[in-house]
């Protein structure tokens, strides 16, 4: 396994309360594996990535049982080693708005010859060579590597972008909503570019996004957040087909699919909890048609429903009603 | 770059001539008969005449302005109403001791308060950034000669550490630039206006620098030079502290409008042999023609240092390109 993480906490203490901004989260990536997260604004899936790359700030309380990177404990590396070791090397980023992650002043071939030779020994024309090699890689032309950020279009920031985070080969891209702020054709290109690049490159991708299409297209296996909590997790395939989690089946309702057209979308009523209130039970229950009284009360432990296939509710029993209730607009009424 | 250099570079001249024009204006609505100094009014009326005619004034105004034009850009300046030397003379040798006094006080206040700035934004809140902070309201809020003749009164003359004006010992022969900048001597009469101008003009570049910083290390980029591993100090100074420095030059252009003001101060109170006391002494001995040059050329020394800064903005910031290919 790349990497290993149970019972993931991150937890920001401001001065109104705690806010538990993830809150026991377990998951595993391995090689060559592309793995999603998807779920909606605030549900901690960037906060997930901010700990994992230390880009949470000092307020923040990071902790879990298991933080481990090809068996290196990441909660105990120093700084210095995590930024020479970890960071470019082994764990790469996409960030989420490449628009503005460039920096404004330095030309962009620069900006990623500075990744390169501040983790390896390359010498400048190395790692010059070395980035039109990427600029090809992703579909721009090399000799853009000396225009500035502001001569970019989007998409070709988020190629540059793309670029940047291959440049040293890390086993783990971590994309943090790659396509979303572009527009559709360009989101296109992009999509269809990563997927060309996955069977060309050996890093594994950690694809966060709230566009289920995408994570559809692009992933091995999703995880669905909630509230900083993994609602569940599967293969691609399984999670689509067979959800078991309530709050699974009401995204697959908010989307449109192309495989059934004249569906009509039904909406998840209501608005995700507050995190600075500490939750008991279920953080899905105040908006689940299906909450029972124990839902509230009870934590529901991550079941293994199949194999790598879990789920965070207490009422798979019920799964074959709950699914058929589940396509019936009247259902998600509040 | 070029095209914006030269497009600079013409709006100064422009903004010279403007200068030079509103000063022969000034100077001829001034009250009182700037002639009378030179041409006696207890001369008869003949030899009045033969003298104004001499001098031009018989002119009409336009003439006179076009000869003053022509004059300025062949450095005719005339000749001082009080000591007869040519007013060219003694302005490059005082125009040389403000440029001294002037650049190395900016530059110390404009160096240390970018550096203190970006110190403070990184650990704000810290120590340095609560103690700098009161300390740069106070030092701004007091005016110069203040700060200058406290400065003068404890260390010059309570513990004859510093000179307590001048700029060279009485007596000392000076042949040049280069024999005052390689003296000793030069330095330690520096030393009192330079913190003088310093403590005057540090503040304004270090709350600058301290705020642009802060607003540029919550920026999208800062965070992701984080995420590529580089260590702290390259992401303050590489990253950070680069693109803070251009509210920084933006704000000194404002601040060299100021300057003048100060620097008049600051020469009278040490009797530092610039352009600031000159002018001041111009004025005093109604020397109009030293008055006249003293004004344009300080306003042309401050016209310069903002084209500077201009250039170095467009040098800094990428995106500034007039005329130049950019799209996206």
């Amino acid at each position: 396994m790349l990497l290993e993480i149970e019972n993931l906490k991150v937890h920001y203490h401001t001065r109104a309360g705690v806010v538990r901004a993830v809150d026991g989260v377990s998951l595993s990536i391995g090689e060559h594996e592309v793995f999603g997260i998807a779920g909606e604004s605030g549900c901690g899936k960037s906060t997930l990535i901010r700990a994992l790359m230390r880009l949470v700030p000092r307020t923040a309380k990071v902790t879990a049982d298991r933080f481990t990177f090809r068996g290196r404990d990441l909660l105990t590396m120093p700084d210095r080693v995590f930024r020479r070791d970890m960071l470019w090397n082994e764990i790469a980023l996409v960030p989420q708005s490449a628009m503005n992650s460039l920096n404004p002043v330095y030309r962009v071939g620069d900006q990623i010859v500075e990744a390169i030779r501040t983790h390896s020994t390359a010498s400048r024309r190395d790692a010059e060579s070395r980035v039109a090699a990427l600029f090809d890689m992703v579909g721009l032309q090399p000799d853009l590597a000396a225009r500035y950020p502001h001569q970019f279009s989007g998409g070709m920031r988020q190629r540059a972008m793309i670029a940047m985070s291959l440049a040293l080969d890390p086993s783990l891209v971590v994309m943090d909503e790659p396509t979303t702020g572009l527009d559709v054709l360009v989101q296109e290109r992009i999509l269809r570019r990563l997927a060309e690049l996955r069977t060309r490159i050996k890093s594994s991708i950690l694809l966060i996004t709230h566009d289920i299409s995408v994570i559809a297209e692009m992933s091995d296996r999703i995880a669905i957040m909630y509230a900083g909590r993994l609602m569940e997790q599967a293969g691609t395939e399984a999670i689509f087909d067979e959800p078991f989690h309530p709050y699974s089946l009401g995204l697959q309702n908010a989307f449109p699919s192309i495989r059934a057209l004249d569906r009509s979308l039904i909406s998840i009523p209501g608005s995700p909890p507050n995190l600075i209130n500490a939750i008991p039970g279920c953080v899905f229950a105040e908006r689940c048609p299906f909450v029972r009284e124990d839902c509230r009360t009870a934590r529901p432990p991550d079941l293994e429903i199949a194999a790598g296939h879990r789920v965070a509710c207490l009422r798979t029993a019920d799964i074959a009603q709950i699914r058929a209730a589940a396509k019936e607009k009247a259902t998600w009424r509040s | 770059m070029k095209a914006y250099i030269v497009q600079r570079s013409l709006l100064s001249l422009l903004t010279i001539f403007a200068v030079a024009t509103i000063l022969f204006i000034l100077f001829r609505l001034l009250p009182g008969d700037p002639t009378a100094q030179v041409i006696s009014p207890a001369l008869d009326e003949v030899a009045q005449a033969r003298l104004k005619e001499a001098y031009g004034l018989d002119q009409p105004m336009i003439v006179q302005y076009v000869l003053y034009l022509k004059n300025l850009v062949t450095l005719e300046w005339g000749r001082s109403f009080t000591t007869s030397e040519p007013v060219f003379d003694v302005l490059a040798y005082r125009f040389w001791n403000t440029l001294l006094l002037m650049g190395i006080g900016l530059s110390f206040s404009l160096v240390l308060g970018v550096f203190l700035g970006m110190i403070m934004a990184w650990w704000r809140n810290g120590p340095l950034d609560i103690g700098a902070t009161i300390a740069a309201m106070v030092s701004q809020s007091a005016p110069p000669f203040i700060t200058g003749l406290l400065l003068l009164i404890v260390l010059s003359y309570r513990l004859g550490m510093f000179p307590t004006g001048g700029m060279m010992p009485p007596g000392t022969n000076i042949s040049g630039v280069w024999d005052v900048v390689t003296s000793a001597q030069f330095y330690h009469h520096l030393v009192l206006p330079t913190i003088t101008v310093a403590a005057y003009y540090l503040a304004t570049p270090m709350l600058v620098m301290r705020d642009s910083m802060l607003e540029v290390l919550g920026s999208d980029y800062i965070e992701f030079a984080q995420a590529k591993g580089l260590p702290p100090h390259k992401v303050m100074i590489r990253h950070a502290a680069r693109n803070a420095l251009m509210a920084v030059v933006t704000v000194s252009s404002l601040l060299l409008g100021f300057a003048i003001g100060g620097q008049v101060v600051v020469e009278t109170v040490f009797s530092w042999p610039g352009m600031g006391l000159l002018m001041v002494e111009a004025a005093a001995r109604h020397d109009y023609p030293v008055a006249q040059a003293t004004f344009l050329a300080l306003a042309v020394l401050i016209i310069l240092l903002n084209w500077a800064a201009d250039i170095s903005y467009g040098w800094l910031d990428p995106r500034i390109k007039v005329g130049g290919g950019s799209h996206g």
